[in-house]
């Protein structure tokens, strides 16, 4: 049995998650699709509300170090996950699919 | 190549974590609960049941305990109640006493329910959802590492497009539908064969048509199963089998099959982890 949703399409999980080096890391996603990402690249993409305007949408967090670490990464529930980044920054969700179509980029 | 492995798998303690819901209040969440949890139970399971209902927790006295919960340091003991496990806000409050607590306050308990009691192991926790689609429910889904979703409506189109909105948060969160029961499908009185669709017929086969997901089955207006759930008796305490005692172990057969099915087609997900940084 397949797990479905109703736009038909089959939802993205992940099936592996490992650090590449002292800034990135390696999703393999359930479609085999194997995507490195680098914190500092994800943390100018940030959706929390310290890092985003809630009424405007403009970031507010300008520059970002490009040698950010993260502490740890880990799910929240079945759909995205949460970095602790060296920064600070924590609150960010990151869903699966936004991360998925980042692959594509 | 990749480099060294640092994700971890937690256990859960429940082979299958289910989120009983329906987005609305009044289709019998709370009562599908309790008979599904003592059918699970009399298929031999091991289950437990959270009822994660802080304004209404209505569960206790349909399934009354026979061994109340206990705290040791900070973990919580569920109660037991016919060998199933049990806990509840109903354990912590008078049974009329109102709780008026603010969203944070109700998220804090649910967060307490889902990392502080201590299961064991067991075959089914069956989690029964508030109504609605917020904040208890948002944890719920993030937090509470769920296998799947049963919704619960019945059969009237007013009940089952509330129904949908509340299908439409798990999609969001990506929790798959174990499938749907319709609950109060229909009236058979005694000694007649003749079924009354009292609320229209049908509406939870097209609700699982429309989305795909099974339907696992009708549960009818049955008498005995309000008169078990006011006396905290079980369905199936006597071996006259009501149309709801054995519509209730159908239903139970069914979970359990495609729970099955739908451990083994999710067997290669990482489900719940943590990725602890190093230097490297």
């Amino acid at each position: 049995m397949e797990t479905i949703m109703n736009n038909g399409k089959q939802p993205i999980f992940v099936r592996s998650i490992r650090q590449k080096d002292n800034y990135t890391f390696t999703i393999q996603w359930t479609d085999n699709k194997i995507v490195d990402y680098r914190l500092s690249e994800l943390q100018k993409r940030c959706p929390c509300a310290k890092c985003v305007d809630e009424n405007s949408g403009m970031r507010k967090n300008a520059s970002v170090d490009n040698n950010v670490k993260a502490v740890k990464i880990s799910n929240v529930g079945r759909y995205a996950l949460r970095i602790l980044y060296t920064s600070g920054c924590s609150t960010g969700i990151y869903d699966f699919d936004m991360l998925h179509k980042m692959g594509f980029e | 190549m990749p480099l060294k492995l640092f994700s971890e798998e937690k256990s859960s303690g429940a082979k299958h974590v289910i989120a009983i819901a329906a987005g609305k209040g009044g289709v019998g969440k709370s009562s599908v609960t309790v008979n599904l949890a003592r059918a699970l139970s009399r298929l031999g399971l091991t289950v437990g049941v959270m009822d994660t209902d802080i304004y209404g927790p209505s569960i206790r006295k349909m399934l009354p305990e026979d061994q109340l919960p206990q705290q040791k340091g900070n973990i919580l003991i569920p109660a037991v109640s016919d060998g199933i496990k049990m806990i509840s806000m109903a354990y912590f409050r008078k049974e009329h006493e109102a709780a008026a607590i603010r969203a944070p306050i109700a998220n804090g308990i649910i967060t307490q329910f889902i990392k502080s009691v201590e299961w064991g192991p067991l075959d089914f926790l069956l989690i029964d959802f508030p109504p609605g689609t917020g904040d208890v429910q948002l944890t719920l889904s993030q937090q509470a590492n769920l296998s799947g979703a049963i919704m619960v409506t019945t059969p009237q189109e007013v009940a089952v497009m509330d129904v949908r909105k509340a299908m439409n948060l798990f999609e969001q969160v990506k929790v798959p539908f174990l499938g749907i029961i319709e609950n109060m499908s229909y009236f058979q009185a005694p000694n007649s064969q003749e079924r009354h669709y009292l609320f229209g017929k049908g509406g939870g086969e097209r609700l699982a048509r429309d989305y795909g997901v099974p339907f696992l089955g009708s549960i009818p207006i049955d008498p005995k199963i309000c008169q078990c759930g006011d006396s905290g008796q079980s369905l199936f305490a006597d071996g006259d089998m009501s149309p709801g005692a054995a519509d209730f172990l159908k239903v139970a057969n069914n979970v359990v099959s495609h729970a099955a099915a739908m451990k083994k087609a999710s067997q290669d997900v990482l489900k719940e982890f943590e990725l602890v940084w190093k230097q490297l």
